[in-house]
C-alpha cells in the first residue's frame, strides 16, 4: 500500500514536471515567434515612419516632387526663408538622374569586371588560385564605405583633376558649375569598386550551381573551353548573376557617404552633349543628398524634403527586393515544372 | 578555325584582365592604406583622445573613436543578437516555408535591402521624440520645438541594431539550417521536445555558423559610417560628463556623442572640417586593420569546421 502511494506520487511529480516543460516549451516558442513577428514589422514601420515624417513635402509638391530640379537653390531658400514663412518647394529630378548615371556608370564597368573574375575563379584559375582570389574578394566587399570614400578623394579625385581638367574647361562651365575634379566620373569608379565584389560573389555561386553535366556534354561535341562558357554556362547561371547585379544596383543606389565624398555635392543634370565634361559634371544623389544637408535638417522643410528623399530611396530598393523575390519565385516555379 | 581560336583567346584574356584589375583595385587599396597610414602610427596617436584643433600636430589621437567603435559594435550586437537569433530559430525550425512564414521572409528581406541612410534618418528621428528622451541628453523634455537631434551612443548602438538584424537573421538562419536532420530525428526519437531539441542539439551544432553571423555584423557596424554621421554627429571628443571612462560617468558618456573611427575619418578627410589627411590615413589603416582581422577569424572558424566535418 505504502508503496503504491509512492509510485503514484512519482508518477504525478513525474506528470507535473512535463506539463512544467511544456508550459515553458510553448512559452518559449510564442516569444521566438513574436521576435519574428517583429523583426518583419520593423520594416513597415520605418517605411510609415518615414512616411509621415515627408508627408508634408510630398503633399504641397505633389508630382511636382520628382519632375522639378534645382534642390541645392531651393534648400538655400529654404534656409534662409524665416520661420513665419517657411519654403516648402522641392523638386529632386537633379538628384533622380544623378542617382540613374551613377548607378548606370558603376553597373557598365562593375558587371563585365565582374563577370570576368567570376569566370575566372571557377572555370579558369587553378583552385588555390580560385581559393585566394575568393579572400580577396571577400575581403573587397568588407572594406567599409568611408575608405573607398577616403581613397577615392585622395586618389582618384587628383588623378581626374591633373589629367581630364584644363583651364578653359573650367572657364567654359563656370557659370554652370566648378570643375575641380569631384564629378560624377569618380563616383561611378568608387561604386563600380564596390559593387564588383557582389556580382561577383553572386555570379561564383550560380556559375558553381549549374550541373557539371551541362559543361562536359559541350565538352564532348568538340566546343571550345571559353565557346562553352560563354554559351553554355553562363546563360544557364544568368539568374545568378542577374541576382548579383539587382543587390549591386541596391547598394550603389543606396550608397550615401563615399557619394557624398568624391561626386561633388551639386545636383546638377548631367548633360550627354557637353561631351568628356558630362562626366565631371559634379553630381548629388538621393542618398548623397541626405548626408550633404543633414546640417541644415533643424529647418522643418528641409527635414521634410530630405525625408522625402529617404521615401524615395524606399520605395526604390524595396521594389528591388521584390523584384529579386519575383525573379527567385519565377525560377523556382519554371524548375519545379520543367 | 584561326578566327574562332582568336575569339578565344580574347575572352580569355580579357576574363583574366578583369580578374587582375579587380586584385589590383583591391590589393592597391590596401596597401595604399598601409603604406600611409602605417608611419601615422604611435603608441601615442593610440591613445590620446582628439583634440579641437585643424592641424594635424595638435590634434591628437584617436582613443575616443576606437572606443566608440566599441561601444556601438558593443550595443548593436547586445541588442541585435538574441532577436536575430530568436528570428532565425522560428524561421529555421518552426515556420515551414509557405503561407504565413513567406509573408514574415519577405518583411526581413526587404528590411535587408534598405540603405542604411534611410535607416539613419530614421533613427535619427524615432529618437528624437521626447518620450524616447532618456536615451540622449540632448532631447529636451516637453519641448518639441527644441529640434535638437536626439543624438547619443545608445541611440546609435540601437540604430545600428535595426542595420544589422537582417543581416544577422539569414547568416543565423543558414546555420541552424545546415545541421543534419538526422540530429534533430534522434533526439526526438529519445523524446526530447521541439524545443529542447533546438536549444539542446541544434543550436550547439550551429555554434560556428552563428559566431561568423555574429562577427559579420560586427564588421558591418563598425564599418558603417552613415548612421553614426546622422545619430552621433561629427562631434569628436566625449561630450558627455569628463572624465569620461570613470564608471560613474559612464551613463552620461552613453547619453551623449563621441566618434567612432569611421566618424572621425569622415571629419578629418577633406570632405569633412579638419582636413588633415594623415590623420585620416591613421584612423584608416586601424580600420583596416580590425575588418582584416574579422576576416581572417571567420576564414578559421570556416576551416575549423571544414576539418571536423573531414575527420
Amino acid at each position: 500500500m505504502e508503496e503504491n502511494i509512492l509510485v503514484q506520487h512519482y508518477i504525478r511529480d513525474k506528470k507535473q514536471k512535463i506539463s512544467y516543460s511544456k508550459i515553458k516549451d510553448s512559452i518559449c516558442e510564442s516569444g521566438v515567434m513574436l521576435l519574428t513577428i517583429c523583426s518583419s514589422l520593423v520594416v513597415i514601420f520605418i517605411f510609415g515612419f518615414i512616411l509621415i515624417k515627408a508627408w508634408q513635402v510630398i503633399s504641397v509638391n505633389g508630382i511636382d516632387f520628382i519632375i522639378t530640379k534645382g534642390f541645392d537653390a531651393q534648400i538655400t531658400k529654404a534656409y534662409h526663408a524665416d520661420a513665419a514663412h517657411p519654403y516648402w518647394k522641392f523638386g529632386v529630378a537633379g538628384l533622380i538622374m544623378g542617382s540613374i548615371a551613377t548607378t548606370l556608370g558603376a553597373l557598365i564597368i562593375a558587371l563585365p569586371l565582374g563577370l570576368g573574375t567570376a569566370i575566372v575563379i571557377t572555370e579558369l584559375a587553378p583552385n588555390w588560385m580560385g581559393k585566394l582570389l575568393q579572400s580577396v574578394v571577400r575581403l573587397l566587399a568588407s572594406i567599409p564605405s568611408i575608405i573607398y570614400g577616403l581613397i577615392g578623394l585622395l586618389v582618384i579625385v587628383p588623378f581626374i583633376t591633373k589629367h581630364f581638367i584644363t583651364v578653359d574647361m573650367q572657364v567654359k562651365y563656370i557659370k554652370y558649375f566648378q570643375i575641380d575634379g569631384k564629378s560624377m566620373l569618380a563616383g561611378i569608379l568608387v561604386l563600380s569598386i564596390m559593387i564588383v565584389p557582389m556580382i561577383i560573389t553572386l555570379s561564383v555561386d550560380a556559375i558553381n550551381a549549374v550541373p557539371k553535366r551541362y559543361k562536359e556534354a559541350s565538352i564532348a561535341l568538340g566546343i571550345s573551353h571559353w565557346r562553352t562558357i560563354v554559351k553554355v554556362i553562363i546563360p544557364a547561371a544568368k539568374s545568378g548573376v542577374l541576382a548579383g547585379v539587382i543587390l549591386g544596383v541596391g547598394r550603389a543606389i543606396g550608397e550615401a557617404v563615399a557619394l557624398s565624398m568624391v561626386s561633388g555635392g551639386i545636383g546638377n543634370i548631367p548633360d550627354p552633349s557637353n561631351g568628356l565634361v558630362f562626366f565631371l559634371t559634379p553630381v548629388l544623389t538621393l542618398a548623397s543628398a541626405i548626408v550633404n544637408k543633414s546640417e541644415a535638417m533643424s529647418v522643418p522643410s528641409i527635414n521634410s524634403a530630405l525625408f522625402a528623399c529617404g521615401v524615395a530611396l524606399l520605395i526604390t530598393c524595396v521594389s528591388l527586393s521584390l523584384f529579386t523575390k519575383l525573379v527567385e519565385y519565377l525560377i523556382a516555379r519554371r524548375e519545379g515544372i520543367g | 578555325m584561326d578566327r574562332k581560336k582568336l575569339r578565344d583567346y580574347t575572352g580569355l584574356v580579357l576574363s583574366w584582365l578583369a580578374s587582375s584589375l579587380t586584385i589590383a583595385a583591391c590589393g592597391g587599396i590596401v596597401l595604399y592604406l598601409f603604406i600611409n597610414g602605417f608611419k601615422e602610427i604611435s603608441w601615442s596617436f593610440l591613445t590620446s583622445e582628439p583634440a579641437s584643433s585643424f592641424t594635424s600636430p595638435t590634434a591628437g589621437g584617436i582613443s575616443t573613436p576606437i572606443v566608440g567603435t566599441l561601444v556601438l559594435t558593443f550595443i548593436g550586437i547586445v541588442v541585435a543578437f538574441p532577436w536575430a537569433l530568436a528570428t532565425s530559430i522560428y524561421l529555421a525550425e518552426y515556420a515551414g516555408r509557405k503561407g504565413f512564414a513567406s509573408v514574415l521572409r519577405v518583411g526581413i528581406d526587404v528590411l535587408a535591402g534598405i540603405p542604411t541612410i534611410v535607416i539613419a534618418i530614421f533613427g535619427a528621428a524615432v529618437f528624437s521624440n521626447p518620450k524616447l528622451g532618456f536615451l540622449s541628453s540632448m532631447v529636451v523634455n516637453g519641448d518639441e520645438a527644441s529640434k535638437a537631434f536626439g543624438r547619443s551612443f545608445l541611440v546609435s548602438g540601437l540604430t545600428m541594431a535595426v542595420m544589422v538584424l537582417p543581416f544577422i537573421i539569414k547568416t543565423c538562419e543558414e546555420a541552424l539550417k545546415s545541421v543534419p536532420d538526422t540530429y534533430r530525428e534522434a533526439s526526438l526519437a529519445m523524446g526530447a521536445s521541439k524545443w529542447r531539441t533546438t536549444t539542446k542539439i541544434v543550436l550547439p551544432s550551429a555554434k560556428n555558423g552563428i559566431a561568423t553571423s555574429v562577427i559579420l555584423g560586427m564588421g558591418r557596424i563598425i564599418g558603417d559610417t552613415a548612421i553614426v554621421w546622422l545619430t552621433l554627429g561629427g562631434t569628436l571628443q566625449m561630450t558627455g560628463v569628463q572624465p569620461w571612462w570613470k564608471p560613474e560617468n559612464w551613463l552620461s558618456t552613453l547619453r551623449n556623442t563621441g566618434s567612432t573611427l569611421t566618424s572621425y575619418i569622415y571629419y578629418t578627410s577633406p570632405a569633412g572640417e579638419g582636413n588633415m589627411a594623415a590623420k585620416a590615413f591613421g584612423a584608416s589603416f586601424v580600420l583596416i586593420v580590425i575588418i582584416i582581422l574579422l576576416n581572417v577569424i571567420t576564414g578559421l572558424i570556416a576551416k575549423g569546421k571544414r576539418i571536423k566535418e573531414e575527420a
